[in-house]
Order: C-alpha cells, then structure tokens, then sequence
C-alpha cells in the first residue's frame, strides 16, 4: 500500500494513460531509457556477432566453408565464430570438412524450376581417405522424398563416369535420362546442397582443392 | 539537463552493444552446447531422455527412412535435421565428476569410425577412431580435470578438461544392405564406469 501511494502521484504527471508496446517507446524515464538501450544494443551486438562470422567465412565457386573449427586453442573469437557458422559439435578439419550452397555459380537461388551439373574434372573428385557425398536438403535442412528414395550422392554410390573419366552430377526434380546413375534428385521448391569430405587429403586442407561450382543447365 | 534520456539511451545501448558482441562471441558455443545436452538428456532421440554416462545409437529404421520414421512426440529432431545419409550416429553426455569411465569399441576392420569429444565450449579435445587409433578394439579411460591415480593397464588415458563432456560416434554405412553390419558395430560402442 505504501507503494503504491508514492507511485499514483508520479503517474498522474504523465502526459498520456495510454499502454502498450508504443506508450513504453514514447514514454521517457530512466527505466525506459535503459531497456531500450540494452535491448537495441543486444540487437547491434547480434548482428555484429553476424557480420564478424561472416569475415571468417571461405567462399569458393559460391559453396561455403570454413577451416579451422573445433581444435583446442584456437581462440575464443574462432571458436564463438564456428558456433554461429556450424551450430552443432562439429568435428576438426583433419577429421571431417564441410561446405554448403544454396546459390549456383552466377549466385542464383537454386531451385527445382531448373536443372543444375556439377562437373567433377577426372581425378578431381574429393581427396580423401574414408569417404565423401553430396547431400540434398530442402531449406529446412531436411531430407528430400523422391521415387528412388536417393538422399545423396557419394563415393559409395554407384556414379558413372564420363569417356573421360570426369563425373557429372545430375542435379534436378525430373530424373535425367540416360544418367539416372548420377541423379540427386532435387525437390520442386529451392534447396540446399551439402558435400561432406571425411579424412580430407592434403590438397583441401591447404585450400588448394576446389569444389565445382554448381552449373544451371536449364 | 535537455538530452537526458537519449544520453542515457546512447550510452546504455553503446555498452550493451559492445560487451554483448563480446557476450555472443564467448557464450554462442556454449548455448548451441546446451541444446545438444538438452537434447540427450531431456529429449532423447526416439526411445526417450539418453541417461548420463550412456551412449544411445541411432536406429536402423531412422538411418534407412529418414522420411518415414515419426518419432515420439517430445523427441530431439536433432538427428533428422542436417542431412547426413552416410553415417550411422551414436553419442552421450558424460559427467566425470562421479569417476572416469571407460569407453569400449570394437574392432572395425578398417572401416572408418569416430568417435569424438567434445567440451561445453564446443572444443574437441580428443577423438578415438580410424583417425587417431586406428580401427582395432580398445578400452580408453576418460578422466575428468580433477581426477588423479593410476591409469589401467591395457588402457588408454583421455583426459577432459571438464567434467561435462559430449561424446558424438559417426560410423560410415556403406550401402543399406551393410547397414545392419554398421548398426550391430555401432552397438558395441560402449560406456561403463570404472572396474565393471
């Protein structure tokens, strides 16, 4: 009761009665003062945080990566980066790389309206020594359904390769014909792509191996 | 005083901004850390909350059907999201500070495996695996920071610089007819306390 009696008299000297979101903006004391400015400064620090994770990120032919995570002592800004890139327990370069795209090589969305190639050079598949594969994910980071209830495409899963010897994977909704071997079948809507190298060889670790881009055919 | 309140505004928003980079930088690792450990011990993966000290692997069903298996009200949908059609997964939560534990794994036959472990701040101090151990059978004593005695013979010391440790194996399937093969080597992935 006693509070509330040293309070009424403040409340009335306000200029309006109105509540809510737009009366606690327009209001000004202290209190309000300082919330708003924890809650736009934390919204700036956020974005910081974004921007500065981004300046650590690698760009290469639009997949991105990112070298260097997980290890000990690699320092406090390395390590909150690689929270904010690879939100989970990712593992050390030596052990597992990653990279990810949702854009093909002129920076388009990808998307199931069009049909993509990634053209894998002979002998210019991923260096490894356990294995790797190409994932295909809905913007969700969800698995795809499709006929063939084909979730990737790996060194485990049968590609043809060309006369050549390179290796042209299929990236579309319709399978391709004549190359239903190489098909990672995509979903009507966009998508996302993953390539996983596990026991990466020296020529990615250095940074000298590049991943193709990924090549809109239709 | 005419400015007042956009001074006190500013400056607030000016600390907050700064020390709370400072804040997402340091603790961002650690919040994505809790979510996993959120997820093994209060969500679990399908068969209910993973208790502390043991591993739970990943089911043939879910590896094999990743699209058709619906999982229990309440589950961890952390094993269905991130895409990966490669690697039968097995993980826990430890807590060191009843004891070490001891992790047993199988021979693999040069098939690829790891198993990692990884502290709160989302650093991996340590791997057993085709990697680092090679692919025969092994015991490894996991120890925490405040742990002191004698290591067991025949056996190999991890020590974790905390007590929480988060303990992530990946096991490569190589087709869905080898998977029943991963599954039952996965299964033998396994966590005791000392002396059993």
């Amino acid at each position: 009761m006693m509070e509330q009696n040293t309070v009424q008299p403040h409340r009335s000297q306000e200029p309006t009665r109105s509540s809510g979101l737009l009366a606690f903006l327009w209001r000004r004391n202290i209190v309000s003062d300082v919330v708003q400015g924890i809650i736009v400064g934390g919204v700036l620090a956020f974005i910081t945080f974004q921007i500065i994770a981004q300046t650590y990120v690698t760009k290469v032919n639009g997949w991105t990566t990112m070298l260097g995570c997980g290890q000990p002592g690699a320092g406090i800004l390395m390590r909150g980066v690689c929270g904010d890139i690879f939100p989970g327990p990712i593992n050390v370069p030596q052990e597992a790389m990653y990279w990810h795209t949702n854009k093909d090589d002129a920076g388009q969305t990808l998307s199931g309206h069009h049909d993509y190639i990634m053209h894998f050079p002979a002998g210019q598949l991923p260096p490894n020594d356990a294995f790797w594969s190409l994932t295909m994910g809905d913007t969700k980071n969800r698995f795809v359904p499709n006929p063939i209830n084909r979730y990737s495409v790996s060194d485990r899963s049968g590609l043809l390769p060309n006369a050549d010897g390179a290796v042209d994977i299929y990236i579309q909704n319709a399978a391709p014909a004549g190359h239903e071997f190489n098909w990672l079948p995509a979903p009507s809507g966009n998508f996302i792509l993953r390539l996983r190298v596990y026991l990466p060889g020296s020529a990615i670790l250095d940074g000298k191996y590049k991943v193709p881009p990924v090549v809109e055919t239709r | 005083m005419k400015h007042k309140h956009l001074i006190i505004f500013g400056s607030v928003m000016v600390v907050a901004w700064v020390a709370g980079t400072f804040l997402f930088i340091f603790f961002w690792p650690h919040l994505v850390s809790n979510h996993f450990k959120r997820a093994i011990l209060v969500k679990g993966f399908g068969d209910g909350p993973v208790p502390i000290n043991t591993l739970y692997t990943e089911s043939q069903k879910l590896f094999a059907e990743p699209l058709h298996t619906s999982l229990p009200h309440g589950s961890s949908n952390l094993a269905t999201v991130g895409v990966n059609h490669d690697t039968l997964l097995t993980g826990g939560w430890l807590d060191l500070s009843k004891g070490p534990l001891v992790l047993h794994v199988p021979d693999f036959f040069g098939r690829y495996y790891s198993v990692q472990f990884t502290d709160p701040f989302d650093d991996d101090f340590a791997y057993v695996g085709t990697r680092t151990t090679g692919t025969q059978a092994g015991d490894y004593f996991i120890t925490g920071p405040d742990w002191k005695g004698q290591v067991p013979s025949g056996m190999k010391q991890i020590s974790s610089p905390d007590n929480s440790v988060l303990v992530l194996g990946r096991i490569l399937v190589y087709s869905d007819s080898d998977l029943p093969t991963a599954y039952n080597l996965a299964k033998q992935i396994r966590l005791t306390p000392r002396g059993n």
